[in-house]
């Protein structure tokens, strides 16, 4: 770990798929709060392996995506913060600033809102032009005060919630900009069934997609399989992996077909021969 | 129709005495300085707009590097930078908002000019070296926004039509044809007729569902061909076949009708930076309604036809070795057809046994930002109307300037406060955003999608 790494990290925080993650009828139930203290640990492992590396928190809400936690604007907010002699003081600004973020943006859901569609591609996309500032020197900085780029960035997304198929194209899109970016997509599944665009995501930018067995034990597996940047990480031997679907969902019904019918002009996908091509008409 | 004053326009100094004959064109003229994309008309002005602005290369005693960024007078590079910004904001904001429907699956036949004009050194170093390096640049560009497309390569040398690079889909197959410099020396005349028809005969037995197009870069003044090329333009046009022309030295009347007359671009290059747009102009998919509205028996609006595509399962490096059916070899690692189940390398391909065309999913995907682009945002002027405006870019949450910049108020389209504002979902982003966001990311991250 010669070079400061940057990492981003995406949380899904849907209210109800949460609350399905922490029935006790699952085999391992983990509740938030549970999940949120593991999660802490794991980022202040992160800041702790080097001084220079930064970090910066998105959390997708239903209908909407914010950003909780960035260690680059977080200077001024840190003198409100009570000292405490026994806490190391970065840890105790970034622990009270993601849970006081995440305590205020859940109690301002409204009962309806909490339906909604939940703000993936919203945090995703954010997390990218976040990277894209840091990446770039930026016009409205003068030379003096441009920093090295941090090396590796990679962006870190802990997933409950099933695909959304609306969701198809954007979340592509987001995979070919981090592909642009050389931005490495990581994939934790926590609850749920398997994802296939974020598993294309991981495979596409050389990430890993991990569905974990035991998500109660999910401090393990950030440790030993995401702590690490990606440049390390091929001398260590981190789970891949088996199949991926590159099958694709037919654009008339959110059907998964193996064969399809192709539009000539626009590509659009569908299941059965149709006289019109329904897109591009 | 006003008679042309002749002398008004910087055409009257260039060699192309032959653009006074079509007096169709002062219809577009007269509009100025035409940045309009999508209309062939308009884009021709462009060059011509540029031209009052820029001296041609030729005319220019020394390598202007410096001339094309200059620093303000605080030192700083600023000014140039928004200026090119500003360039790109305007060019988005007249692009159409709807989505026009694109050919995406072509077929491009690049000529490159290999006589001994492009010896020349009016381009730095040569045009024939830069010519190298920009086309280069444009496979892998084209490439990346056509993924589906597949690309040959074919030189004109010594009177000749060379064929240099046969068609591929695959980019590191069509930079090696083109690697080796020594092969490509310059030599002789060129020949536009035998190049056009070398590769005509290579596309003509694809399917009708793609584009066919040819795009040449031409730095001689001269052809030599062994008959009538208004005949091979009258071929290419029963074929389809879209000509565009890049032109290093002045505009030839028979490029010009090429051009025209199949509906592709012409444009002549008035110095390094200007040959390079008008390459990379070429790169995004064209709008399929050109092709329509050049066809003179075509149907105006051919309807869309389906093709029958796999969409393979990929193996695991894990899964037992066998014999894969393109190059019979034992590997892990592959993607079975959809239809015989065959064990293919890579995609896309066509199935070698029963000729299903086998893609996947990503690969369409990543053409799909051209059917549905993100609306240009709009430029903040002043914060009045604003209740409550957002302290930061609601992408990367850098905080705005509080104060309106004073210096950047001259340059059209850019707001003074740094802040764009994208019409749906009435965020405020930041130029970098604005510029990432369309360019790259192709999804507004406010309206998620
Ligand atoms: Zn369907
Ligand atoms: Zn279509
Ligand atoms: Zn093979
Ligand atoms: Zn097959
Ligand atoms: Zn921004
Ligand atoms: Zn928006």
């Amino acid at each position: 770990m010669d070079k400061a790494s940057h990492l981003s990290v995406v949380i899904d925080l849907s209210p109800t798929q949460w609350h399905l993650c922490s029935q006790s009828s699952n085999p391992y139930p983990l509740t938030l709060q549970s999940f949120l203290s593991q999660l802490l640990a794991f980022f202040n492992s992160h800041i702790a392996c080097k001084d220079e590396n930064t970090l910066a928190v998105f959390g997708a809400f239903p209908g909407k995506s914010v950003l909780l936690y960035s260690s680059t604007t977080i200077a001024a907010e840190e003198h409100s913060v009570n000292a405490d002699a026994n806490t190391y003081r970065p840890f105790k600004v970034l622990d009270s600033t993601i849970m006081g973020s995440i305590r205020n943006q859940l109690e301002a859901l409204e009962l309806l809102e909490a339906e909604a569609p939940i703000g993936l591609v919203g945090a995703i996309t954010k997390s990218l032009c976040y990277i894209n500032r840091l990446t770039i020197p930026s016009s409205s900085t003068t030379p003096a005060e441009e920093k090295q780029a941090p090396l590796d960035p990679r962006i870190l997304i802990f997933s409950v919630s099933p695909d959304q198929s609306p969701s198809y194209i954007p979340i592509m899109n987001s995979i070919f900009s981090a592909q642009k970016l050389k931005v490495t997509i990581d994939v934790c599944k926590i609850y749920g069934p398997d994802s296939v665009f974020l598993q294309q995501a991981a495979h596409l930018t050389g990430g890993s997609y991990l569905h974990l067995n035991r998500p109660d034990a999910v401090l393990q597996y950030l440790t030993m399989s995401f702590l690490p940047p990606p440049g390390i990480r091929q001398l260590l031997s981190v789970p891949t992996q088996d199949k991926i679907d590159f099958r694709a969902a037919c654009f008339c019904h959110k059907k998964i077909v193996d064969i399809g019918f192709v539009c000539s002009v626009c590509l659009s996908i569908f299941c059965n021969p149709v006289p019109v091509c329904s897109t591009c008409r | 129709m006003p008679p042309r004053r002749i002398g008004d326009d910087f055409d009257a100094d260039s060699d192309s005495d032959v653009s006074i004959l079509d007096d169709l064109e002062d219809v577009g003229r007269a509009r100025g300085k035409g940045k309009g994309k999508a209309i062939d008309r308009r884009r021709k002005d462009k060059g011509k707009g540029k031209a009052k602005e820029q001296p041609y290369a030729w005319e220019a005693s020394y390598t202007r590097s410096w001339d094309t960024v200059q620093e303000d007078e605080a030192g700083s590079l600023q000014g140039a930078v928004q200026d090119l910004i500003a360039r790109g904001r305007r060019r988005r904001l007249l692009a159409p908002a709807t989505a026009i429907r694109r050919t995406i699956i072509r077929h491009l036949i690049l000529v490159l000019d290999l006589s001994s004009a492009m010896m020349d050194r009016d381009m730095r170093p040569t045009r024939f070296d830069l010519m190298l390096q920009y086309a280069r640049e444009f496979i892998v560009e084209w490439f990346d926004q056509n993924p589906l497309g597949q690309i040959g390569i074919v030189g004109m040398r010594s009177g000749l039509g060379e064929r240099i690079g046969e068609m591929t889909g695959n980019p590191q197959e069509v930079l090696k044809a083109i690697s080796e410099r020594h092969k490509l020396e310059p030599n002789g005349e060129p020949s536009l007729q035998n190049a056009i028809e070398m590769a005509r005969s290579t596309m003509s037995h694809l399917p009708t569902h793609s584009s066919r197009e040819i795009t040449v870069i031409f730095g001689s003044l001269t052809t030599c061909d062994p008959g009538n090329i208004h005949d091979t333009l009258e071929s290419c046009l029963k074929d389809r076949i879209r000509i565009s022309v890049v032109a290093l030295a002045a505009e030839m009347k028979i490029c010009r009708d090429l051009c025209d007359k199949t509906g592709g671009q012409f444009g002549v290059a008035l110095n390094e930076g200007h040959f390079k747009d008008l390459l990379f102009e070429l790169i995004p998919p064209p709008a399929a309604r050109a092709l329509a509205r050049t066809g003179s028996g075509a149907p105006a609006n051919p309807a869309a036809d389906l093709m029958m595509m796999g969409f393979p399962t990929r193996l695991p490096d894990t899964s037992p070795p066998a014999l894969c059916v393109c190059h019979s070899q034992l590997k892990s690692e592959g993607f079975l057809c959809p239809r015989c189940r065959a064990k293919v390398c890579d995609v896309p391909t066509d199935c070698d046994i029963c000729g299903l065309m086998i893609v996947s999913s990503p690969h369409l995907a990543r053409s799909y930002h051209h059917l549905f682009p993100v609306k240009a945002y709009q430029a903040v002027m002043a914060l009045v109307d604003t209740p409550s405006p957002a302290p930061g870019c609601h992408g990367c949450a850098q905080l705005f300037e509080k104060m309106a910049s004073t210096m950047t108020n001259t340059t059209e389209g850019m707001s003074p406060l740094g802040r764009y504002r994208c019409p749906d979902c009435h965020n405020d982003f930041c130029t970098d955003c604005d510029v990432f966001v369309h360019d790259v990311v192709h999804c507004c991250p406010g309206c998620g999608k």
